[in-house]
């Protein structure tokens, strides 16, 4: 039995429900006259605003950034690998799971985010970064190839119910953000 | 304020959900408690509290929200219900520990603007009635009086007119006027009241800069306050009621331009919300006066000598006017006409630093002791630019300027754009009204 598809179809619906009542909540028409253009601020939100060098606090915290990025693009990978299992995937992979793992170690050991973390936190770390190792494994050890599926529903069926849910609302929020400050002349920044 | 025993919560309940939209529930679902937006927060960078860390005060209204407003959350499943405890959090966390400014909102890794999530929660601390009673008295003020300093309309005529003989004197132009509710007037001034009540020199810069651009213009004796506390305890029917002062009296003297004088909250309350607040377009335009003096320089109405203002000037960015409100460079170009050396503060523009006086932080005694450690941020970045003189185009933020002055032993003058371009002025158009 491959548990995953039915663990997309859980987490394509209850994202689908979730986008559909945060949607629900609707949009005000607005009055004011536009100063900027909220458009430019969109695409200025998903291209300049996320460069490194544009945030005070990557630029405070560039091995965080690097380290996201890494995260990031090993839970990719590590999709990739289950559909294609290739080696050339794994070190990506095996990427992912060790900026999990120094995630994971930032959270437990930096007092200022231990005290605001909670146990969403910690297992919504917990599954992708057992992905990632899982999945880099998965070309090498036929046990880990057996187990990935189940570790990949396992994720799958968590990500509605905790804050890996940003894989939808990170790109609605930062629509937002950037029409709110494209409307207002802040996006993209005039220097 | 009530005790918490006795408060509405249903009815702050109430009024949380009904301010929520699709970016609000798109922000509540959002937040991966990354901890990146905790150094970008003026108060987490002077009291490294997990209090004060942005994202842990979202937590706060975002458990609220999944407890309140999701399926999972109505079977009890997750989040937090709005009992006593967390209204009380709440009011600390949205009134005492935040000014609103926005700056966690350009740095979030993930893109949540989170003053608007703080003013959903700040509406409903309100509609509880737990709203700092300062804060209150500066919006029942507003609402009884018509300005938030309760200035009697006869003590605010009476000050126009002694500002005209002053104007008169140190132009040597008996013409000059500070005219007063002059119908037709192509632009209408509005003033913040600290200016009648304690800074009467900078209204007569303002008037010097208009006389000088030989400009037509008037004050109103009604409707002429541009702040509005209404946009600190969010609450948008007082909101509402303040902004149509200014539209009455815009419809009254039948002008052509709302001039909003330098205030940052004052432009952002006026220029981007209070036409949400109201539910309608205004029948006329809304500019800052910086954007009229910098078009009076472009088009040489006015000439400046720079050196009239000889010692290093830097620039304070307002929050309300600057990352929320898009007013970035014209108060730059002026200052490089009327200043003979002008030196960034760093970081600057949509990057800068609150003061710490933003939100209604200055209304709110109970905070102060935080206002001011907070502002500490601010005034290390004067310090830093070594400047002698800091500009600043906004009374609430020179109000908190002079107490950091104090405070950290700064030993700058504080000013606004418009007595920097008043010292500068060397021409005088002919004598007689403008």
């Amino acid at each position: 039995m491959n548990p995953v598809l039915p663990a997309v179809a859980w987490c394509v619906l209850l994202l689908g429900a979730q986008l559909l009542r945060t949607k629900a909540f609707g949009r005000k028409a607005l009055f004011a006259p536009a100063h900027g253009d909220p458009a430019a601020g969109v695409r200025y939100a998903f291209t300049g605003a996320m460069l490194p060098w544009a945030k005070e606090s990557v630029r405070m915290n560039p091995v965080s950034y690097l380290t996201g990025i890494l995260f990031h693009a090993g839970l990719m990978a590590s999709f990739l690998l289950m559909a294609w299992p290739r080696k050339e995937a794994a070190p990506f992979a095996l990427l992912g799971a060790l900026a999990g793992l120094g995630l994971l170690a930032k959270r437990a050991f930096k007092k200022h985010l231990r005290a605001m973390s909670n146990g969403d936190d910690f297992v919504s770390n917990l599954l992708v970064t057992g992905f990632c190792a899982l999945a880099a494994a998965s070309p090498f050890l036929p046990s880990a190839a057996t187990v990935l599926p189940w570790e990949c529903a396992a994720l799958l069926v968590y990500i509605p119910l905790g804050k890996i849910r940003h894989c939808v609302f990170f790109f609605l929020s930062r629509t937002h953000l950037g029409a709110f400050f494209g409307r207002r002349g802040t996006f993209p920044p005039a220097a | 304020m009530p005790e918490l025993e006795t408060i509405d919560l249903q009815k702050g309940l109430e009024v949380f959900k009904s301010r929520l939209q699709e970016a609000d529930a798109a922000y509540l679902n959002a937040c991966v408690h990354c901890g990146l937006c905790a150094e970008s927060c003026h108060y987490y960078r002077m009291d490294p509290q997990p209090e004060n860390i942005p994202a842990k005060k979202l937590d706060l209204i975002a458990q609220v929200f999944r407890r309140h407003c999701t399926a999972l959350g109505k079977l009890g499943l997750q989040g937090k219900a709005l009992d006593r405890e967390m209204a009380k959090a709440w009011l600390d966390a949205v009134y005492g520990r935040c000014s609103l400014c926005g700056r966690c909102s350009l740095n979030c890794t993930i893109g949540i603007a989170l003053p608007r999530i703080f003013r959903a929660a700040r509406a409903a601390v309100t509609a509880m009635g737990l709203t700092p009673p300062d804060l209150q008295a500066n919006v029942e003020n507003a609402l009884r009086h018509g300005n938030n300093m309760a200035i009697s309309r006869e003590d605010w005529v009476e000050t126009v007119e002694w500002l005209e003989e002053e104007l008169q004197t140190e132009t040597g132009d008996p013409g000059a006027r500070i005219p007063m509710d002059r119908k037709g007037a192509k632009y209408l001034f509005t003033v913040n009241p600290r200016e009648p009540k304690f800074f009467p020199l900078s209204l007569q810069a303002s008037a010097k800069v208009f006389w000088a651009a030989r400009e037509d213009w008037t004050l109103a004796s009604d409707g002429w306050d541009l702040t509005n506390y209404g946009l600190f305890n969010c609450n948008d029917k007082e909101a509402g009621a303040i902004t149509q002062s200014l539209v009455d009296a815009m419809a009254r003297l039948g002008c052509e331009t709302l001039v909003v004088g330098e205030c940052g909250h004052g432009y952002a309350s006026a220029r981007w919300e209070g036409p949400e607040w109201l539910g309608k377009s205004y029948p006329f335009k809304v500019i800052s006066f910086l954007e009229l003096m910098e078009q009076y320089l472009e088009e040489g109405r006015i000439q400046v000598d720079p050196s009239r203002n000889s010692q290093t000037v830097t620039l304070h960015d307002p929050c309300n006017l600057v990352r929320h409100g898009g007013i970035t460079e014209p108060q730059r170009n002026i200052l490089r006409r009327v200043a003979a050396s002008f030196q960034e503060m760093t970081p600057n523009r949509a990057e800068n630093f609150c003061c710490g006086g933003g939100g209604g932080q200055l209304a709110m005694a109970a905070y102060k002791e935080r206002r001011i450690r907070s502002g500490g941020m601010k005034a290390g970045q004067i310090r830093d630019s070594g400047a002698r003189v800091v500009v600043a185009p906004c009374h609430n933020c020179i109000d908190q300027l002079s107490e950091l002055n104090k405070e950290y032993q700064l030993n700058v003058k504080i000013k606004t754009v418009a007595e920097m371009v008043a010292d500068a002025l060397v021409t005088a158009p002919p004598t007689g009204e403008a």
